[in-house]
């Protein structure tokens, strides 16, 4: 009610001259010609608001086109950060790996279990829970890898690579942390993940140029390489044209070839004469390495690399009664050291699809294991006494690009150019080196699918007695999802 | 006890100098163009990738790593173009200042709109680069947006040249400006070209021209002999011109070229290394010859 009154007021403050005073006397003919007048100005008034309105929309309408023709004019002054991705990538990144193989060899399918018998200083553990070298002889389903990382905060990234056998068994082969803000050039990483020793060692099966792992390292460091729980420290320093990367990683020694701890003597033996000493508080094994590549231009990359892996407690228990049932059971324990040299070449031809590249990869790996006998199942005299165990290996490869998209790779791998047990007491053993060809053929159809096929003969000594095993792959491999760089 | 001073000395001076202009590493030749053009004397560039290779299918070498490990600035051309191996790279510089979404990092299709953005995610078209096409280094229109957003950026690391850096934007923004005209003219009427991949389709866009084929079936797939037999029929009678890199294998655009009774022209993707706005410009130049060649 009062608002209404209020208008009123402020009407008739606005339009104080709008209703002539009724009081004037006027004519009518005067009063027509004041109505036509009003009229007039009235139509003429709309008529200039219109115009004016008229204008102003097409000045607006000009601006908005010019606004539209060109989408992409710069805001002045201003630039954008981050990057452009694809819609497809989700938080966490996942990729899936796809792998299996026809497989074939001339031992009736043993093949690969006499791989795992090689004559040597380390024989087949069983700790490995599930044998990833099995294969049977025709299709084979291999290890499905699934790969997770994301970026934690802006302090940490994360990855997670899971392996799927085809029982259904899933492993977890990685799972760390690495820091994304240290200053001066240090990164930490925490978990478990693929110790960064030797050129192949961080490599999971998908980066690899031939269908299975090399003899060196499969009989020093396992089938899978050194992987185990604990830190690592790299630190990347400024040092001119070279580059250089130090690291240094504190690890459980877990279930190592060459690092294993907390054995046990099995509950049938004889109560015997000694004991395995408790596991050790971990870390147990620590490796250092180093990795120096020159700048050497457009075409050719070089990297040179040398490291060690210390072991301070290691222990075994031999048991050879299945062989044997006169055998008798002991334990050995002591500490453990490896050394390793790498060299990587790599020319990158001008050529598309990979076509004229090349890639020379070797290493040298030396162990020791430097033991003395805890256990002894009837032997006591035996106590005390030390066992030295030396063995070495190494690979060179070749990979070349020999049209697009197809590449062909040569191997020679050999484990047990030296390989011997000094024994205190009794006379040293000594093993042949067992060695091999492989001759890989590789066809990317594009970047996330290759078909390979491999053949390969070994020459392996068994209890000294030489054996020729050829083997024979063809390999698919297909990856889905995100697909990470891949490292050098 | 001199010579120990003298040594310091050096290094404390070295250390200045290093200190003077910004470390800037650009992954490709023609972004080194764009941060020399805009940074001038202030800045020092690296270029990663070797103009003469494919920027898709580098592999991280330890020679980029070094390189990333001192820069306070790395210039990308983005779009995932990179994705094979800068990640990788970066990763392995332990540089915390080029991470994405820092001011270290500079992505140059993040500063301008892209063709092709919005395509499926569905890796059954090829190598498809979803979030759009990358390769606007052959756009020089957009080239010069991007040196704009590059001078802010530059600005932002080094306040006290933002005179410098803007001032060079603009140079470079106006030489393209006189050049389009130019080459405009010079391309009206052509008939247009068959691409080996897609990466002329900035330039084809500016010139006004239609891009008439690829040889590639899909991108990151070598010519297959079914599409070429596809793409012989379809420009059977047309006139055209195929333009490959000298990266990219000859055999594909040769056969479709005398199926057609067409040209096959050679074209850089990227200048020199150390190439100045006039050694791009050429590059442009040369594009918009052959393709001015094609009318006949």
């Amino acid at each position: 009610m009062f608002k209404r009154t209020l208008l009123a007021a402020a009407l008739a403050c606005a339009f104080p001259l709008g209703f002539p005073s009724p009081a004037l006397a006027v004519s009518d003919a005067d009063l027509a010609a004041e109505v036509a007048k009003i009229r007039a100005e009235f139509d003429q008034k709309l008529k200039d608001i219109q115009t004016a309105y008229e204008a102003r929309l097409k000045e607006v309408e000009s601006r908005q086109q010019a606004v539209a023709a060109a989408p992409a004019a710069p805001a002045a002054r201003q630039d954008k950060l981050g990057q452009v991705g694809s819609g497809s990538s989700f938080n966490p990144q996942i990729s899936v790996i796809f792998d299996g193989v026809y497989y074939n060899d001339n031992k009736k399918g043993g093949g690969v279990e006499a791989m795992e018998h090689i004559d040597g200083i380390n024989h087949s553990h069983d700790h490995e829970g599930h044998d990833h070298a099995e294969l049977e002889r025709g299709f084979n389903l291999r290890e499905t890898e699934i790969v997770m990382s994301a970026t934690v905060s802006p302090y940490f990234d994360a990855t997670l690579n899971l392996a799927v056998d085809s029982g259904g068994g899933v492993e977890i082969e990685e799972a760390y942390f690495d820091t994304r803000a240290l200053p001066a050039g240090l990164k930490l990483r925490g978990g478990r993940f693929l110790s960064g020793v030797g050129y192949l060692n961080s490599q999971h099966p998908h980066s690899w140029d031939f269908v299975d792992q090399n003899l060196a390292y499969r009989t020093l460091l396992g089938d899978h390489g050194l992987k185990d729980t604990g830190v690592q420290l790299g630190w990347t320093p400024k040092t001119g044209s070279v580059y250089t990367l130090l690291g240094v990683e504190l690890l459980q020694g877990n279930e190592q070839v060459f690092a294993s701890a907390g054995e046990e003597i099995p509950d049938d033996v004889l109560p015997g004469v000694g004991g395995l000493k408790p596991k050790y508080a971990g870390p147990r094994l620590i490796t250092a390495f180093a990795k120096f590549a020159p700048d050497l231009g457009d075409d050719h990359a070089l990297r040179l690399g040398g490291w060690v892996a210390h072991g301070r407690q290691h222990q075994e228990v031999h048991d050879h009664r299945d062989e044997n049932p006169l055998a008798k059971v002991n334990g050995l324990q002591g500490d453990s050291t490896l050394w390793g040299l790498e060299a990587v070449y790599k020319f990158d031809a001008p050529g598309a699809y990979g076509e004229g590249d090349l890639t020379l990869a070797a290493e040298y790996l030396w162990q020791r294991k430097d033991l003395e006998v805890a256990f002894h199942e009837d032997d006591p005299a035996a106590i005390g006494l030390g066992r030295k165990f030396t063995q070495d290996g190494a690979y060179l490869h070749a990979v070349y690009g020999f049209a697009p998209n197809w590449q062909a790779g040569l191997r020679y791998d050999i484990t047990g150019m030296t390989s011997k047990v000094e024994r205190e007491g009794a006379a040293d053993v000594g093993y042949e080196a067992s060695d091999r060809w492989t001759l890989a053929v590789t066809r990317r159809l594009t970047e996330f699918s290759l078909l390979r096929l491999q053949a390969s003969s070994a020459n392996l000594y068994k209890d000294g007695d030489k054996d020729r095993v050829n083997q024979f792959f063809l390999q698919y491999q297909h990856s889905l999802g995100a697909h990470g760089a891949h490292a050098f | 006890m001199r010579i120990l001073f003298a040594v310091i000395f050096s290094l404390v001076a070295q250390a200045a100098c290093a200190g003077s202009a910004l470390n800037v590493v650009a992954t490709t030749a023609s972004m080194g163009m764009l941060a020399r053009e805009v940074g001038g004397a202030a800045v020092k560039v690296d270029v990663l990738a070797a103009p003469d290779r494919d920027p898709h299918m580098l592999q991280a070498k330890p020679s980029m790593m070094r390189a990333l490990r001192d820069a306070d600035l790395v210039v990308v051309v983005g779009a995932e173009l990179e994705m094979g191996w800068l990640p990788a790279a970066i990763n392995g510089a332990a540089n915390p200042r080029l991470l994405p979404g820092r001011d270290g990092y500079f992505e140059a299709a993040a500063q301008v709109a892209l063709l092709d953005a919005g395509q499926a995610a569905d890796r059954a078209h090829g190598d498809v680069h979803p979030a759009g096409n990358p390769h606007v280094n052959l756009d020089p229109t957009r080239m010069a947006q991007i040196a704009r957003a590059l001078a802010e950026r530059l600005s932002k690391l080094e306040p006290a040249q933002a005179a410098v850096f803007r001032a060079g934007a603009q140079r470079f923004a106006t030489a393209v400006e006189q050049h389009v005209p130019g080459w405009r003219a010079r391309a009206a009427g052509s008939p247009g070209g068959v691409l080996f991949h897609k990466d002329g389709n900035y330039l084809f866009a500016l010139l006004g021209l239609p891009i008439l084929g690829y040889v590639e079936p899909v991108p990151g797939v070598p010519p297959t002999a079914s599409h070429l037999n596809s793409l012989t029929a379809k420009l059977k009678g047309q006139r055209g011109v195929i333009l490959h890199h000298a990266y990219q294998p000859a055999q594909g655009p040769q056969l479709l070229a005398s199926r057609l009774g067409w040209k096959t022209a050679v074209v850089p993707l990227e200048p020199a290394k150390n190439a100045d706005a006039g050694a791009y410009f050429q590059l442009i130049d040369s594009w918009v010859a052959a393709l001015a060649g094609a009318k006949g």
